[in-house]
């Protein structure tokens, strides 16, 4: 049942999920199509079943427009997990938004893959049927994956966010973020960032929020932009903005 | 600044073996490779345990699982409705039972039905003012007197088997002529040897996420199974 590697991806993610739970982060559940899925894996980790396991913050995100939702409630060095299909659009853009949130991401579901990429951690069932959601399987998984998680907690050591202790290391500590590793012009750190307020002249320099909290950019480069674009930002400067999905 | 003195207690450490005087020294841990495989290991070893157990009930209640379909079935047919009943992660398996029921999703043939089934757990409303008003122990009992009518389902999903509100929602329903079903873990607990449950799931496993994985599909398949059953009852062509 845990096949193509499916057993090490929940080992991945439950070891980069304890990292982050260890620094104070939130979990934030989505599922939009199954939402009784999100109120699970939140009361999973909020009050576990097993006797003197600690409980972890955790929230349901439910109801429309998770993408607004997701971007006010999280914080940078949250955790966003959603149960869905690879086909739901809402929840491609949120995981696609995660990393310039300081967020990283979580996707589980069945049937065809998303692309790759498209989500930190992908925990995937390759099964087509339509009523895999209904049948255990993803109970079973994020079970595991809050179970791996408290196993993680008995090896302290490793729960250390990168050197330095930086709070917010995406794409550091063995993380794999999305899409904001890399410049794509100079293969030199390219960060990805939301616009929240495009410039208000081409003299003026946009408003933007990365994984380190706002900050202004010069969009020159990709202007026009409007409010929720998403760019790569290097050194400043928006070098790129990433098309829709 | 912390890392280097640790790294100093742990050179030190292999020099005199004094590990015994630094119980902190797991703190020092730093390669996660044996962790990672450890952690996949685990992943599926209680995969392959989760699977035996769902195989074992499976087999062991399929007599039960087409009886009780073939019931809920005939108080379908008769215009009756569902009420699944849970508490915690119980409630949003409940919550999935329903909705599969309710709103089940296309692409299989033949197309299944859609069916009136409710979880008594989702509106707060409801369960915030009955909890602070008349108690927990009350909160669905007190919807099964507002909703049910005799020809309609109740389903109390719990791993214990002895959850208070539920089985006092199962004696309301049982009283009121409602059909009576309970999925329970563990010896099944009160559920089990109540004479207020007409057919009672008992997953036999003394850990709660295994129960719980079982129970869903144990829920599956008495939807599939109700779905088989409502076929002749109501007609192809509805």
């Amino acid at each position: 049942m845990l096949d193509g590697g499916l057993a090490e991806d929940l080992a991945d993610a439950s070891l980069a999920m304890a990292r982050r739970f260890a620094a104070g982060a939130t979990l934030w559940c989505v599922a939009p199509a199954w939402e009784p899925h999100a109120h699970h894996m939140a009361v999973e980790f909020v009050h576990p079943v097993i006797v003197g396991k600690r409980a972890l913050p955790a929230f349901a995100l439910t109801g429309p427009d998770l993408v607004a939702r997701a971007r006010v409630a999280a914080r940078s060095g949250d955790i966003l997990i959603a149960v869905a299909g690879s086909r739901d659009e809402g929840v491609a853009d949120l995981m696609r938004r995660a990393p310039a949130w300081g967020a990283i991401s979580v996707w589980i579901g069945s049937g065809g893959r998303p692309p790759a990429g498209a989500a930190d951690h992908v925990l995937w069932v390759d099964d087509p049927d339509p009523l895999a959601p209904a049948t255990g399987r993803f109970v079973l998984l994020y079970h595991l994956l809050w179970e791996l998680t408290h196993v993680c907690f008995e090896h302290p050591g490793l729960l250390l966010l990168s050197s330095g202790g930086a709070a917010f290391p995406h794409g550091s500590a063995g993380e794999d973020s999305a899409m904001a590793d890399c410049c794509i012009t100079c293969s030199d750190e390219g960060r990805l960032a939301e616009v929240l307020e495009p410039p208000a002249s081409v003299f003026d320099r946009a408003l933007v929020r990365t994984e380190t909290g706002l900050e202004a950019i010069d969009v020159t480069l990709v202007a026009p932009v409007t409010v929720g674009d998403l760019v790569l930002v290097h050194a400043g400067a928006a070098l790129t903005r990433l098309g829709d999905a | 600044m912390v890392a280097n003195n640790a790294n100093d207690v742990n050179q030190a450490n292999k020099a005199e073996n004094t590990g015994f005087l630094y119980p902190f020294i797991d703190a020092e841990e730093r390669d996660s490779g044996a962790l990672l495989t450890e952690l996949a290991e685990s992943a599926r070893a209680k995969t392959a345990e989760s699977a035996a157990l769902q195989q074992a009930t499976l087999t062991a209640s399929a007599d039960q699982v087409a009886a009780c379909a073939a019931a809920m079935a005939k108080r379908f047919a008769a215009g009756g409705r569902l009420y699944a009943f849970g508490n915690g992660g119980s409630s949003t398996d409940c919550a999935t039972f329903a909705a599969l029921f309710a709103n089940p999703p296309g692409g299989s043939s033949p197309a299944p039905r859609g069916l009136p089934a409710l979880s008594l757990a989702a509106d707060q409303a409801v369960v915030t003012a009955l909890g602070n008003d008349v108690g927990f122990d009350l909160v669905f009992s007190r919807q099964i007197i507002a909703y049910a009518s005799p020809r309609d389902i109740a389903v109390a999903f719990s791993t214990s088997g002895s959850s208070r509100d539920l089985m006092t929602a199962l004696r309301e329903a049982r009283d009121r002529g409602l059909l009576t079903v309970g999925f329970a873990g563990y010896d099944g607990g009160q559920m089990a040897s109540s004479e207020t449950v007409d057919y009672c799931f008992v997953i036999r496993s003394q850990s709660v996420h295994r129960i719980q994985e079982s129970q869903a599909l144990l829920g599956y398949q008495l939807w599939s199974a109700t779905q088989r059953a409502l076929h002749p009852l109501m007609g192809a062509s509805q």
